[in-house]
């Protein structure tokens, strides 16, 4: 034999020594000592592993040598890692512990005060597609909103008041930009509604209090709007309806999308064949145009841009009490413009970053009488945040925000002026810490500075959540909020401050397949409310002396499993809440508190016609009132507020969608309150005039058709 | 001498690379591609899942593994009594981890379907109108990517299938899609070697749309 190859043997012989296996085993165990079976445990850079059984014991072979890392990992968990040493036959591992990873969805989140609509998160009321398929909603988010606890319905108003706060006590975001005149200009007790078109948003946050120190300016809370990332196909939408119709176009591919939409809306052809209660002159018409756009950035990151630009009007004869005729000519003209551009990015570092600005611009031009007024107001919002997770425990929140808010009020046939301007500026922090995944704390704090009040102010807010059984949890919020003042007051006197207010919430969340129950009640009381003599058209003597509280309780159910393909909820707020402000000298009931509020939404699905039928009811105890003929503030109610409407959405074909809905279907006349004339008559009578509805019914009819290369494209999401 | 030495590294060559690699790599996927018939218990298909998961961990540009893990996730979800949208949403996360490798792969892109598919069948009608169009869109991608892929096609016919009952429109459509995919399949059938890891499931469920066709 060759005397090299004798050489090779013994080293051949070494090598094939060398694969012979080595057995590896232990234990898996989690936090607290349990056996976690399922887990994978593996040699780091080779296929060689095991999965751990019921009691979390596990034991593999490898051919592998010396030095290597034991890796141990189970989805929701941390991974770990050790260093061992394989130089024997077997080897057993030490007891290894998993500490849980706490994420979004596997962890308690802070329910107090919230309302979320979106698909996202797990505590969420409502749907997106909740916000158009509500009866009476007539596709306005506020009118959805309407039927949960803690708001009112103010049907003369149509704008979103909650618990015993007035509208102007909610701040409304877009992408968490400020939104300036979100509301259409109305007057005369013709409802309006907002300005935005539900189908742009995917989620719509609303808090009923307590909200985060993100948000401020607001008495009694935030409803946040968040816009769509991205549009999923190019399509037309063609929309024709009994009060106008519109078109939109979107364009879009894998990193971007673009949206253009153009409405037109006139009550006057609906106005002639449904007979009206209020004396038009010209009905309520306008046109928007709207543009958004979204694009992903090479480098990650989002950038979005929405702007939209609007004017309308209406003309009506609003009578006078005790005066016979058509009463006081009201000429109401609008021009309304928003724009906003944000960004976001998210790092793998912990990092994420907000930044963007919007700019509001509103025009009202009124006639009433022989009193002529413009109205403008401009306001712009710069805000930027930063978002930092330190851990999968605890988080920080930052941000700075500034505004600008210009406004001018003209009497143009006497040719005077008043006007302020007025710059913000605010900084903002947020901690959450999750102790585990049962129990978060929230702690924030909010600084603000008003140039024109000359005030400075820091705002606290605690929240935290419990998680107390598997389906059930327990949260409490509580913080400061201030509000300046409303624009007309602080025109007359610019140097009245901030109104304040505390509150503290405690609400019960069960969550389980497809049922949702909430229980909540809530402390509010205020301070520094603005409070005048004279008249609300005529203020004097502006000051913060008003004050006042409100408390109550709220319940609402959703059952999305009982009966089937029927979708339903019931809602029952209780609201006590008094306060001094404006006008009344004593700690009165607000005429937009009413003290029991009731919504039943029901929605059911009948396959075999392609229809979804749905109906609401909508119940409160009657608005109060000062009646001049008795003594005191807000001494009387009126008869109870009820609505019964109804809804029809036809889906004949994917793509074309029929809807027809009728609101306050028995004609019931609600009143709203009355208003009574200045004089007693010659009897010592003040005359007086119900505040009522437009119209005992109001009807509704469209049709939408999608139009796409996919046919299967609709726009159940555009109603 | 030159001949030995030669010998001696050729042998030491064998040695080496034999045991590491692309051969490695196929073995392990086909052990555990084998396993994946024998499963009957959800601890059992937990098992599987983590043997794909390791091969992905140690082989960090193969979309294989993850795919396989994400596919076995999905049919979890199914099979078994555990919590299906958690299940579901993993499988999300993993398939998401796939398409990261191998981005615009028509077998990912039809699997990405095929769990949201999932996720839209265990709340019809609160997710059926946003997630149908969604799913439509990923099987039309898939289809364009790989107009042989039968998986892509036959999940497309089941889409419109359920479509074309819920408004009540005729079956044509989605009948002609499935017998196309049995075709697309019989083509794949003879390709498959004892060697072959890529995708071959789905032929039951589009057996199923044909039976309905006829």
């Amino acid at each position: 034999m060759n005397p090299l190859l004798l050489l090779f043997i013994p080293f051949i012989l070494l090598q094939t020594q060398a694969f012979a296996q080595a057995t590896i085993q232990g234990k898996v165990l989690d936090e607290k000592g349990f056996p976690l079976p399922g887990a994978n445990i593996l040699i780091k850079g080779s296929y060689d592993g095991a999965t751990s059984e019921n009691d979390g014991s596990y034991h593999f072979e490898t051919d592998l040598r010396g030095s290597q890392v034991l890796v141990f990992k189970f989805l929701g968990f941390k991974t770990q890692e050790i260093t061992i040493t394989l130089d024997q036959n077997s080897l057993e591992i030490q007891q290894i512990k998993l500490i849980e990873e706490i994420t979004e969805m596997n962890s308690v989140t802070i329910s107090a005060g919230t309302m979320e609509a979106s698909d996202e998160k797990k505590a969420v009321v409502l749907r997106p597609l909740d916000i158009v398929t509500t009866s009476g909603a007539m596709g306005d988010i506020v009118g959805a909103l309407q039927t949960l606890p803690g708001t009112s319905t103010v049907g003369n108003d149509g704008r979103l008041f909650v618990r015993g706060g007035d509208a102007s006590e909610v701040g409304i975001y877009i992408d968490g930009l400020r939104v300036g005149n979100a509301y259409g200009s109305s007057t005369s007790n013709v409802p309006t509604r907002t300005r935005f078109n539900p189908n742009i948003f995917k989620g719509t946050f609303f808090s009923t209090g307590g909200y985060s120190a993100e948000y401020g300016q607001a008495l009694s809370s935030t409803l946040s709007l968040n816009t769509k990332d991205q549009s999923i196909r190019t399509q037309g939408d063609l929309s024709l309806m009994s009060v106008g119709g519109g078109y939109a176009q979107t364009f879009a591919n894998d990193t971007q999308s673009i949206s253009l939409t153009a409405n037109y809306f006139d009550l006057k052809p609906y106005q002639k064949l449904i007979k009206q209660d209020f004396d038009w002159e010209r009905a309520p018409y306008g046109w928007d145009v709207e543009l958004s756009a979204q694009q992903k950035l090479k480098k990650g990151g989002l950038v979005k841009v929405l702007a939209r630009t609007e004017a309308g009007g209406m003309k009506l004869w609003q009578p006078q009490p005790g005066a016979d005729g058509r009463g006081m000519f009201v000429n109401l003209h609008n021009k309304y413009s928003y724009a906003q551009t944000n960004w976001r990015n998210s790092y793998e570092n912990g990092w994420s970053l907000f930044g963007g600005i919007s700019v509001s611009s509103n025009e009202d031009d009124l006639v009433i009488g022989s009193t002529s007024i413009e109205r403008n107001n401009l306001l712009s919002h710069t805000k930027f945040t930063a978002i930092k997770y330190f851990s999968d425990r605890i988080s920080m929140k930052v941000g700075m925000e500034y505004l600008t808010h210009n406004y001018s009020e003209k009497l143009k046939t006497e040719n005077q002026q008043r006007s302020f301007e007025e710059n913000e500026k605010y900084l903002f922090t947020e901690w959450d810490w999750y102790l585990s995944k049962k129990l978060v704390l929230r702690g924030g704090l909010r600084a603000g500075n008003s140039k024109l009040a000359n005030e400075s102010w820091i705002d606290a807010r605690v929240s935290l959540a419990y998680q107390v059984s598997e389906y059930g949890q327990v949260s409490i919020a509580s913080g400061q909020f201030h509000q300046l003042p409303i624009e007309n007051f602080r025109a007359i006197d610019p140097t009245i401050g901030n109104s304040k207010s505390k509150h503290l919430i405690v609400n019960y969340l069960y969550q389980k397949e497809g049922v949702i129950f909430r229980a909540e009640t809530f402390y509010k009381n205020y301070d520094h409310l603005i409070r005048f003599e004279g008249s609300p058209t005529n203020p004097t003597r502006l000051r913060n002396a008003g004050a006042g509280y409100a408390r109550g309780i709220d319940f609402f159910l959703r059952d999305r499993k009982s009966i089937k393909n029927t979708d339903y909820w019931i809602s029952y707020s209780f609201v006590d809440s008094k306060r001094s402000y404006n006008q009344y000298e004593t700690e009165v009931q607000p005429d937009f508190a009413p003290k029991h509020n009731f919504s039943l939404v029901v929605k059911h699905f009948i396959q075999a016609f392609n229809s979804q039928l749905g109906a609401t009811f909508s119940f409160n105890d009657g608005y109060t009132y000062t009646d001049p003929n008795e003594s005191g503030e807000m001494n009387s109610k009126t008869k109870s507020f009820e609505n019964l409407s109804f809804s029809w959405s036809y889906l004949p074909k994917p793509n074309l969608i029929i809807h027809f809905a009728v609101q306050n279907v028995l004609g019931r006349d609600n009143l709203f309150g009355f208003s009574y004339a200045d004089n007693p008559n010659e009897q010592g009578v003040f005359e007086s005039l119900p505040t009522v509805q437009s119209a005992p019914r109001f009807l509704f009819l469209g049709i939408f058709l999608t139009l796409s290369k996919d046919k299967t494209a609709n726009n159940l999401n555009n109603l | 001498m030159k001949k030995h030495i030669l010998t001696f590294a050729l042998t030491l060559f064998y040695i080496v690379f034999a045991h590491g690699g692309d051969p490695a790599f196929i073995a392990s996927m086909q052990k555990q591609l084998a396993a994946r018939k024998t499963i009957t218990t959800y601890e059992e298909s937990q098992t599987v899942i983590n043997g794909f998961l390791r091969i992905a961990d140690a082989s960090a540009s193969e979309w294989l593994p993850y795919y396989y893990a994400a596919l076995l996730k999905t049919e979890a979800a199914f099979r078994f009594d555990i919590d299906k949208d958690k299940s579901l949403d993993e499988a999300l996360e993993l398939v998401t981890k796939a398409a990261k490798i191998a981005p615009e792969n028509s077998e990912i892109t039809a699997l990405h379907g095929y769990i949201v598919m999932g996720k839209i069948s265990l709340d019809p009608n609160g997710r059926g109108q946003t997630m149908s169009p969604q799913a439509i869109q990923l099987f039309g991608k898939a289809i364009n990517l790989d107009r042989e892929n039968p998986r892509a096609v036959s999940l497309m016919s089941q889409m419109e299938l359920g479509m074309s009952k819920f408004f009540g429109t005729g079956p044509e459509k989605a009948c002609g899609m499935a017998r196309m995919s049995l075709d697309l399949y019989k083509k794949e059938d003879a390709k498959i070697t004892d060697e072959y890891i890529l995708p071959t499931w789905g032929k039951m469920q589009v057996d199923q749309v044909v039976s309905k066709c006829k």
